[in-house]
């Protein structure tokens, strides 16, 4: 357990130690049996993994892969053309508001008129002259009399 | 073949010029090595071929940004390693029931009580202990020791795709050896 070689043991096995280290742990396995047990086990572990037949893609892999793309594109393109289609329904609106407003502002141009005629039509110039009998007559009539003295 | 004298750049450079067979070529030329990296960090068929396909997905969606620094393959096995922990995340629910394109549920095949045809053929070529072993270790420990032992990386090409450092590699592979190891034992006293 308390080995301090045994650290190089694991290098050892993938070929990952330097020239020097390999001699020193090579010099030390035949002297350390607890050295010597870990490296035939690390080695076994080695063999088996290193051995073992590699999994092959299943049949029919690569056409999967390309169909899984194709399909991703697709619904890639298709939410893009949703995204166009609200941006124009959005548009279609925006246009419809802007259309509402100018066409609105061209027909509120006689109101404005009518707006004036209002006005026009609140002047004093539209009462009738006061009767001479009344109130309004008389007083009138005196002042005319005392600017025309 | 003539297929896998094709240079990776070249297939790249391709690719990125909107010649979408070059990355037919790709998933032809690597396909069976994601797909075996896949195998081993998931440990059921069907979660890696559809994280090997995730892989291809990724790497057809992300080429146009590939930068000819590092390796093709070692780009498409960070995205695999990466996938594969993303697919070991996944809720146990998730994992215990897969349902298929037709609809059909079925047990993952660490369930089924007789041995598959695959898994029988598997048993023939590597011990299943050593499948089991593999399985019960850390994500960060199962990496390295895959990569190291099935894919036969080097050490460098290892640290390069996990970006992390050479003593870490190093270090990782031995503590993986030494779980190996006690996770056998346990097996053995259990029989």
């Amino acid at each position: 357990m308390g080995c301090s070689k045994r650290k190089l043991i694991s290098s050892y096995i993938d070929g990952e130690l330097n020239k020097d280290k390999r001699r020193l742990l090579e010099s030390h396995l035949s002297g350390c049996s607890e050295c010597a047990r870990e490296l035939e086990e690390l080695q076994k572990i080695h063999m088996l993994l290193a051995g073992a037949e590699p999994f092959k893609a299943p049949r029919g892999f690569s056409t999967r892969v390309l169909a899984n793309i194709r399909e991703k594109e697709t619904r890639k393109f298709g939410g893009f053309v949703h995204i166009l289609a609200k941006s124009a329904e959005g548009f279609a609106v925006l246009v419809l508001i802007g259309a509402g407003i100018i066409l609105g502002s061209f027909l509120s141009k006689p109101l404005v008129f009518e707006k004036g005629n209002v006005v026009a039509s609140l002047s004093l110039d539209i009462f009738e002259p006061a009767p001479p009998d009344s109130v309004g007559g008389v007083y009138l009539a005196m002042t005319e009399a005392e600017n025309e003295n | 073949m003539e297929l896998y004298k094709t240079d990776d750049l070249d297939l790249i450079n391709r690719f990125k010029d909107g010649d979408t067979s070059a990355f037919e070529e790709i998933v032809f030329k690597y396909q069976d090595r994601i797909y075996n990296l896949c195998r081993h960090m998931l440990q059921n068929a069907h979660d890696a071929e559809d994280a090997a396909q995730d892989v291809f997905v990724k790497a057809y969606q992300n080429l146009n940004r590939f930068k000819p620094e590092a390796s093709l393959l070692t780009w498409l096995y960070r995205i695999a390693i990466n996938t594969c922990i993303d697919y070991r995340r996944k809720p146990f629910f998730e994992s215990l029931f897969k349902t298929s394109k037709e609809g059909d549920v079925f047990a993952v095949d660490q369930l089924a009580d007789s041995p598959s045809p695959e898994r029988l053929y598997e048993s023939k070529q590597i011990s299943h202990a050593i499948q089991l072993a593999l399985g019960r270790l850390s994500e960060k420990l199962r990496t390295v020791i895959v990569l190291k032992e099935i894919e036969g990386l080097s050490y460098e090409e290892i640290a390069a795709i996990l970006k992390v450092s050479i003593g870490t590699v190093k270090s990782r592979i031995s503590r993986a050896r030494e779980e190996l190891k006690m996770l056998l034992k346990e097996f053995r006293e259990q029989k």
